[in-house]
């Protein structure tokens, strides 16, 4: 008899392998979109270690511990690692999960085709990393690749080739999980979710996924001509050589900051309604100016070749600075729902106060960037650093977090522990603004990026960054405590714990395999708030008919 | 039911249009430079999903689906071998042509396999 009780291990195990890769295969939207979220996840922490060592080095003038090379690396890995694999996934990977649920569909359209989408993205994500361990080293030219610098005299060796088709794998698989997003809105939308009746996230991922759709394949394909260029060369050649590139690059380079910032715009406007007690401030509006908002953002990607004189600069000028009109009415949106509310300030309520705010400085300082004369000062400079961090960083990942504070509850069935959270928000505050403020006036005064040694006038600025990005640490620590803590002793959410309006709210946390058994009559974007409504009316009715 | 929903189109066509007229401003705007074309790329593939989304409404309904698919898995597997192969040499694109034709094969079973499941 003694043998029998290893036997029951083993069975055990056995049957936890079984159920192990059976959730890695799984087609079910909201498994795929766990699989994403943890890569992505899994992403940003390297990418974030990267960005460590990278202040590490610059806490001081001088070179320290890297040479110039492994900073190109460092750089190129960091940046690339946050935008292709972390940011730009997790917000596909948040409409995965939710966009189903809110629109009252039991499924994502192509299930099949989104898990293709996250074993290449993850595959790619891998290979791009791989080529630390290669002779040569990792990708070494930034995450623009910009040609000449990229072909094969500028990066040689097999470490920038994986680094070019791990971007094309996992931009790829960005693209087919929008494209099932995309189409899960077009199909499968439950019997009255009209199209003007779909919650304000999914509007966006509406608006996110248009730009996926449109943006993404030019990648792909510059993607296989830069690999063709290293390779067989004739490509990018001659003097118009790397201004096609360019144009090609960032026809999906400045979509793609939208991708990453649209989304988290929804978890904000989502938390915003519910912790103030009020339906949506100007839904229309919203609608009309998102569509506005993706065409313009298609528009403005010469904005980033000013300096090369070979663009229209009145043209990329005049539609990046139209660009204020569609998101003035998103903040008005936003400010107009807080204001007459009864407020609350849960954590997810704060995190999204801290994106409206944060962000505002990061579009703020766009502004200039849209202005050919000044981006001709402070192009290439810390200045640009400073401006897509505030808008990255303290904006998009602020969202990020809104968004996973106030769904987590749903997705797990567990509450997140509230007083951490809170802590973890100022962290994140300090820490942001201590790292990303200082470079504003950085780069003002001459620091260009993407280098590892200054002048010694501005150690004072890159001691106080590298301090943030310290604190910034330790904040995204708190956030990963919190997470394990709240999954390993758990406080039961129930179907709504906030009080909240859209349909994901309406099925059990965490929702079934089918995410619903029944769904309520849908009349607006906001049904539960409607049967709340409808309900306080019936009471008052009843109330005034009582004493008659 | 009677069919899945209708006039999702709208906006997708709606976004085309207003990337098209962004396209013809730049193209009248910069006297023809081709970097204007790609706007076209863009608009494209969303005019075509939106006629497609137009001429075939989803059907509506359950449908049969696995809720577990190991073919796509080593699809992607080999899609990803085949890709590395560019660089790593054309034995390696051989060896993940292989493993994802096989996934293929192994997909369309699956899915035969469904619609099989799907007639009784």
């Amino acid at each position: 008899m003694a043998g029998s009780a290893p036997v029951a291990v083993d069975a055990d195990r056995g049957a936890a392998l079984e159920r192990g890769f059976a959730w890695l295969a799984a087609t079910d939207h909201k498994k795929t979109a766990a699989k994403v979220g943890i890569a992505s996840l899994f992403f940003f922490g390297l990418s974030g270690l990267l960005a460590l060592t990278m202040r590490a080095e610059l806490a001081q003038p001088g070179l320290q511990f890297v040479s110039d090379h492994t900073y190109d690396e460092l750089f190129t890995m960091h940046g690339s690692g946050m935008i292709y694999l972390f940011l730009t996934p997790a917000a596909l990977g948040l409409g995965l999960y939710l966009v189903p649920l809110q629109i009252g569909a039991s499924e994502i359209a192509a299930p099949r085709l989104a898990l293709f989408g996250f074993w290449i993205y993850l595959a790619g994500g891998l290979t791009m990393y791989s080529g630390f361990f290669t002779n040569s080293g990792a990708g070494d030219d930034s995450w623009t690749a910009t040609i000449p610098l990229s072909n094969s005299t500028g990066s040689p060796g097999v470490g920038m080739d994986l680094w070019v088709i791990g971007v094309a794998l996992a931009v790829l698989g960005s693209l087919l999980i929008g494209i099932c997003i995309l189409l899960t809105i077009l199909r499968l939308r439950a019997p009255g979710m009209t199209m003007l009746r779909m919650p304000v996230f999914s509007w966006t991922m509406l608006a996110t996924v248009f730009m996926v759709v449109a943006s993404f394949p030019v990648l792909v394909v510059a993607m296989g001509l830069l690999l063709a260029e290293r390779h067989l060369g004739g490509v990018f050649t001659g003097s118009t050589g790397s201004i096609v590139y360019q144009h090609l690059f960032w026809f999906y380079g400045h979509p793609v900051v939208y991708v990453m910032f649209f989304p988290f715009v929804g978890a904000v406007g989502e938390a915003v309604a519910t912790f103030s007690r009020k339906r949506f401030f100007g839904y229309r509006a919203l609608v009309v100016s998102l569509l506005f908002f993706t065409a313009l953002s298609m528009a403005v990607w010469g904005h980033h070749m000013f300096i090369t004189g070979a663009v229209r600069n009145q043209y990329y000028s005049l539609t990046s600075q139209l660009l204020a009109v569609p998101a003035g009415i998103e903040y008005l949106d936003l400010i107009a729902t807080m204001i007459g509310g009864a407020i609350v300030f849960r954590a997810p309520m704060l995190f999204a106060l801290g994106f409206i705010l944060q962000f505002l400085l990061g579009g703020l300082t766009g502004i200039i960037l849209a202005s050919p004369p000044l981006d001709y000062h402070v192009n290439g400079s810390y200045f640009v650093v400073a401006h897509f961090h505030y808008t990255l960083f303290a904006g998009s990942l602020f969202g990020l977090l809104a968004g996973l504070h106030f769904w987590f509850p749903k997705a797990t069935g567990a509450m997140l522990r509230e007083r951490l959270a809170k802590v973890s928000f100022w962290v994140l505050m300090v820490g942001a603004n201590l790292t990303f403020f200082p470079m504003f006036f950085l780069g003002y005064d001459g620091m260009p990026r993407r280098v590892p040694d200054y002048e010694p006038r501005l150690g004072d600025l890159n001691l106080l960054a590298t301090i943030g990005a310290g604190v910034i640490a330790l904040g995204v620590l708190l956030v990963l405590i919190n997470l394990f803590v709240s999954l390993r002793r758990r406080e039961p959410a129930g179907n709504d714990p906030w009080g909240a309006q859209t349909l994901e709210w309406w099925t059990t946390s965490p929702p079934p395999r089918d995410n619903f058994t029944s769904l309520p009559e849908i009349t607006s974007y906001a049904p539960l708030l409607d049967r709340l409504e409808a309900a306080e009316e019936e009471r008052e009715r009843r109330g005034a008919e009582v004493p008659a | 039911m009677s069919g899945g929903p209708k006039g999702g189109g709208g906006p997708l066509l709606a976004w085309a249009c207003i990337m098209l007229a962004l396209g013809a401003m730049l193209a009248i705007w910069s006297e023809g430079d081709a970097s204007s074309l790609l706007f076209l790329v863009g608009a494209i593939p969303l005019l075509a999903l939106s006629g497609w989304n137009r001429a075939r409404p989803a059907p509506g309904g359950p449908r049969l689906l696995a809720r577990v698919s190991v073919p796509v898995v080593v699809t992607a597997l080999g899609a990803t071998l085949a890709a590395i192969g560019l660089t790593g040499g054309l034995w390696l694109i051989l060896v993940g042509g292989e493993v994802a034709l096989f996934g293929l094969v192994w997909l369309a079973r699956e899915v035969t396999l469904e619609r099989r499941g799907v007639g009784r």
